[in-house]
């Protein structure tokens, strides 16, 4: 079941003055991608299920907090989850190689790109990650989508740390300026 | 003030804002932009807008559905303590989600097949349909509404309903404030007719049943556990 970002909204708001339902409703609608962002980043279901928990209890206590006027309801929701699961994999020791041959392979095999472009929202930054090398491009995916570390790309893409760190704050301002030029 | 890892040039707390939102930060510094956002109205805004930029990247992740339980894991932590009759209904909604098997889509989609040839002739109102279901992945009630004739439901797997309470029907259309109580289904029987004139069916609406002590709710919306829900979508002519 998928909600509109009006729906999700007001449901937020009702989860905030205390409404357990509107809680439920928003888990109904939006559970299986939260989930499947945080188990994107832990792949491990059990990890990215207490995530899931700790969000949604963070979500009732913070829906006052939700004001429609400064942003999308999906985006908050997606930005707590994201933020939660970027904190487990820190815990967990992220900033250390990782042993696991592995990580993040399905991600390399195509351009995963390619996929947001048709979506109305997808189009700009699609646009302007085409415009990057692709080597920037494709740290910044696996930084956002996979939750890698710089220590993990640089392994992942086999190059110095010092390169990736240096990519990823380049690929960051060209982004900025093409998404703000186009806008 | 800022504290030492916060920068205040603009090139520089955008990349440390892009880095934030991106999850390159490692915990100490992630840390600190999480603590100076309160109080930080520059980084606060660099960050929502970094947030809005990357967005369409979380569609990379897949969809996945959640395991069984984990809805009522985040309830057994915002509930508050737990009236005498709550916790057996929540272990018979758990167990609601068990009984249910993988191979009920064919009996729902049969069962939507026999509900929609019983409907009168005549010129037809605009007709809704939806499944509620107790989890995602569990198909209960097959429902069928239009403004003329109100909302029918048809019980896929009918479950006992718990000791001490009843189960309450809501409608919440797009717009909606809250919830409309659109009355109680029967302990016992597997098909229902509901008078929808407090809430005329419409596309999008959802439909609800809550656990509700006898008599429902007291303040006119779901106070127990919304155990199951579905969506009204209109059948094209």
């Amino acid at each position: 079941m998928q909600a509109e970002e009006a729906e999700l909204s007001a449901w937020i708001s009702q989860a905030g003055g205390g409404d357990q339902g509107a809680l439920r409703r928003i888990y109904v609608a939006e559970s299986a991608r939260l989930f499947g962002i945080a188990l994107k980043i832990l792949r491990e279901r059990a990890a990215a299920q207490d995530v899931l928990q700790d969000a949604f209890v963070a979500v009732w206590q913070r829906a006052r907090q939700f004001d429609p006027a400064r942003g999308s309801a999906r985006i908050w929701l997606a930005a707590i989850v994201r933020h939660r699961a970027l904190d487990v994999a820190r815990s967990r020791g992220r900033e250390t190689l990782s042993d696991d041959p592995g990580l993040g392979d399905e991600v390399v095999t195509d351009d995963p790109v390619e996929r947001i472009a048709a979506a109305a929202d997808g189009a700009r930054l699609h646009g302007c990650l085409k415009g990057l090398e692709e080597k920037n491009r494709r740290s910044i995916v696996l930084a956002f989508v996979d939750g890698m570390s710089h220590a993990q790309v640089a392994e992942k893409l086999d190059v110095p740390l010092g390169t990736v760190k240096a990519w990823i704050r380049r690929g960051l301002l060209s982004l900025r300026s093409c998404m703000e030029g186009t806008a | 003030m800022s504290p030492p890892d916060i920068p205040s040039a603009p090139e520089e707390l955008e990349a440390l804002a892009g880095e934030y939102v991106l999850g390159t930060l490692d915990a100490r510094l992630a840390e600190a932009v999480r603590a100076a956002l309160p109080a930080n109205a520059p980084l606060r805004e660099a960050v929502a807008a970094w947030e809005r930029r990357l967005d369409p990247l979380t569609r990379l992740a897949p969809p996945a559905d959640p395991p069984a339980g984990a809805w009522e894991a985040i309830l057994a932590r915002i509930a508050p303590a737990p009236a005498p009759v709550a916790s057996p209904a929540r272990r018979r909604a758990a167990g609601w989600q068990h009984l249910f098997g993988a191979g009920l889509a064919g009996a729902v989609v049969a069962g939507l097949a026999v509900f929609l040839a019983v409907r009168p002739a005549g010129p037809p109102p605009e007709r809704y349909v939806a499944v509620m279901q107790s989890d995602r992945a569990a198909p209960a009630w097959v429902v069928e509404a239009d403004r003329e004739s109100g909302i029918r439901l048809a019980a896929v797997n009918r479950q006992a309903v718990p000791e001490g309470r009843v189960m309450q029907l809501w409608g919440l259309a797009p717009g909606d404030r809250g919830p409309t109580s659109l009355g109680f289904v029967p302990a016992d029987g597997s098909r229902f007719s509901f008078d929808a004139r407090a809430r005329p069916p419409v596309d999008g609406m959802l439909v609800e049943i809550s656990l509700e002590p006898p008599g429902g709710s007291p303040i006119g919306r779901p106070t127990g556990p919304v155990v199951f829900i579905g969506r009204l979508e209109r059948v094209a002519r």
